[in-house]
């Protein structure tokens, strides 16, 4: 989602500044979209929670296998055992959602940390940091999850916490080339000048009023991830297991019947797969545009 | 005569310099005194060592392998503190032949031990205002907030509303108009004067016994400079800061200070009232002083087309100290009669007349301490 554009002057003539990203009424739409999906994620998950469900998520139905949606009693119809896919989609979301929460805490704070001592003291802490994240680059996710699962037990929790401590690299170094801008200005040497002690200029002139909004931005990308390698591997059969719902294990159990004719029950949970990914990656990227393009000089 | 509220004695800080893997002495044994409502005026070139001299002071010296020796004495609350104390324990130099050869620090101890040093001092005793001052302030924040910030940190407007209407004081107090509404201004929405304004608003808001203003007006409008050089004299009097002020503008300089001291190669090589060291009729002065006054262009120079006086030569480095004076290789007085001692021996600062010291063979009466 990048959009060059030239500044106004002498034709041919490309100075730096025409080449940043420039915040568009798109960057709007997508920024709605996203939080209309956090919103509805949000309500449904605390729908599961507290059990408030338009049905029994266990209850099957012999007689209405493989139903259509807008069946009486089933608007999203029932799956392979009879039971109310509405009601596991609602309830498919208790799966990754505090597991999600837990991958980006660990990934948004172990990367600040890292980010501040590797920007803020520099040396070794810096190197460390990039040999980290080559390591981690040059060993596929999937497979280090699918390791840990083996050598631990298949628990989403585990899981998460690869996917945060995966995520720490590249957090902390987002934040270590913010340090890096932010010291040649002067104000952190002059914050320090007036007295300020130490943790009050890092947590609250450096993180918190400086990459504030570029914390967020990478919380969302990172709960668009923490989905992502959730359902694979309940799809895959890893993760949450039967009869307990999850998306993947949902659109795993549909597939089975997908060239029967019945493709509806693993296309329901697919669908809200993408939906759900594509918000929280459009939230990321439309408030990356919003909050950081434009104040970047 | 009262102790000087701040007395530096015989400070050295050394750092190193990666491009050139080489120590710098950028101030090297200097010894001054500020008392109390006194603006003493440091001025030298780019690389003389007077901003280092302020930020030794300010204990923001920590970068690397940067090391500080000497005393700093403060007065405060009418005891009399070291800023330096004890830290001597944390590094230990080896030089040879005027050249740094080693360093070597406990680095974390080190910056443990000037923390301590400099609790209650830094921000509250001495404040700091900078050049450059819109990126001094954060961008993210508005003014009025990072004045709130420090005025809660260091008196006793503890709460959210009187420290908001003691920020608000502190805005009139620098003569920011519209202080209300400026109060709620990002830095980016102000000019570099008024950012100035702020910063110097949030130095004083602390009601510091010493205001330490580093290059104050260098990144300025030739116009706004003037205008915070008068605030800065206003300030002064009708609240008697005592303020060590660093320029390389000796206008600046001549406006603003009582004493003066004009440093050249990490040490001070003339002091002495104001008024003195820069009277055009001046007997006694250095040469460096003497070449710096007529670097300054002026209505004469511009009237007869002449070219500005720059000095001839470099400006010394550092890195290997000469073993005689330091200015011997630009200097255009150098007498045949002296020419030994200048190249051989350093000078030592001599007093030409009471209170008016000079670093300079020529006066060697003055050389005799």
């Amino acid at each position: 989602m990048r959009r060059y554009v030239q500044t106004p002057g002498p034709i041919g003539q490309f100075s730096e500044l025409s080449l940043r990203q420039r915040a568009g009424p798109l960057d709007l739409v997508y920024v709605a979209y996203g939080l209309l999906v956090v919103a509805v994620v949000v309500a449904s998950y605390l729908l599961g929670a507290f059990g408030w469900l338009p049905h029994d998520p266990q209850a099957m139905d012999i007689g209405l296998i493989n139903a259509a949606p807008f069946t009486s009693g089933h608007p999203l119809g029932t799956d392979f055992l009879g039971r109310d896919l509405q009601a596991r989609l609602i309830l498919g979301i208790q799966a990754y959602f505090l597991p999600g929460l837990l991958a980006i805490t660990i990934s948004v704070v172990g990367g600040s940390v890292l980010g501040i001592l590797a920007g803020y003291r520099g040396g070794w802490f810096d190197t460390i940091i990039t040999y980290f994240d080559n390591l981690l680059d040059s060993f596929p996710r999937l497979v280090l999850i699918l390791l840990v699962i083996a050598a631990f037990k298949a628990d989403i929790y585990y899981v998460m916490v690869v996917v945060g401590i995966t995520g720490m690299p590249v957090i902390a170094n987002l934040i270590a080339g913010k340090i890096a801008f932010l010291r040649q200005k002067s104000f952190i040497e002059a914050a320090h000048a007036l007295g300020l002690p130490a943790h009050t200029v890092i947590l609250k002139h450096i993180l918190w009023l400086n990459c504030r909004a570029l914390l967020v931005i990478q919380a969302t990308l990172g709960m668009a991830e923490a989905i992502l390698v959730e359902t694979s591997l309940s799809y895959l059969g890893f993760g949450v297991q039967e009869p307990t719902p999850s998306w993947g294990n949902m659109v795993q159990a549909g597939a089975n019947y997908f060239l029967q004719g019945n493709f509806w029950p693993s296309t329901a949970p697919a669908l809200a797969i993408l939906a759900t990914i594509l918000g929280f990656q459009l939230l990321g990227d439309g408030l990356n545009n919003l909050l950081e393009g434009k104040r970047r000089k | 005569m009262d102790a000087p509220l701040l007395a530096v004695e015989n400070l050295r800080t050394y750092f190193y310099s990666r491009a050139k893997r080489a120590f710098i002495r950028s101030v090297d044994g200097v010894s001054l005194g500020v008392m109390r409502g006194e603006t003493l005026g440091i001025v030298g070139e780019s690389g003389s060592g007077k901003s280092v001299t302020a930020l030794s002071a300010a204990g923001l010296v920590t970068a690397g392998p940067g090391v500080i020796s000497g005393r700093i004495d403060l007065q405060s609350n009418g005891s009399r503190r070291n800023l330096l104390d004890g830290l001597e324990n944390y590094a230990r130099v080896t030089e040879q032949d005027g050249r740094v050869m080693a360093v070597e620090k406990d680095e974390r101890g080190w910056r443990r031990h000037s923390e301590t040093l400099m609790a209650g001092v830094r921000g509250k005793e001495i404040a700091m205002i900078f050049q450059n001052p819109r990126s001094a302030l954060n961008p993210y924040s508005t003014i009025g907030k990072q004045l709130v910030e420090t005025i809660r940190l260091h008196t006793n407007f503890k709460g959210e509303r009187q420290a908001r209407e003691r920020a608000i004081h502190w805005l009139e107090r620098v003569r920011i108009d519209s202080p209300r509404l400026r109060f709620d201004n990002f830095p980016f929405g102000m000019s570099g004067g008024m950012c100035q304004r702020a910063m110097i608003a949030m130095a004083l808001s602390a009601e510091p016994s010493l205001l330490i203003a580093d290059e104050p007006t260098t990144g300025l409008d030739a116009t706004i400079q003037s205008t915070i050089v008068d605030l800065l004299a206003q300030l002064k009097t009708e609240t008697g800061i005592t303020t060590l002020l660093i320029s390389h503008d000796i206008s600046v300089i001549q406006r603003l200070s009582d004493r003066i001291a004009v440093m050249y190669g990490g040490t001070v090589v003339e002091t002495g009232r104001a008024a003195e060291v820069l009277a055009p009729e001046a007997t006694a002065r250095h040469p460096y002083t003497a070449a710096l006054l007529a670097s300054i262009p002026s209505a004469e120079t511009i009237r007869r087309k002449s070219y500005l006086q720059a000095i001839e030569g470099e400006v010394l480095d550092t890195i290997e100290v000469p073993r005689g004076c330091r200015f011997y290789g630009r200097c255009n007085r150098v007498t045949e009669a002296i020419r030994g001692n200048c190249a051989g021996l350093e000078p030592p600062l001599g007093e030409v007349a009471p209170g008016h010291k000079v670093r300079c063979w020529l006066y060697p009466a003055a050389g005799k301490p």
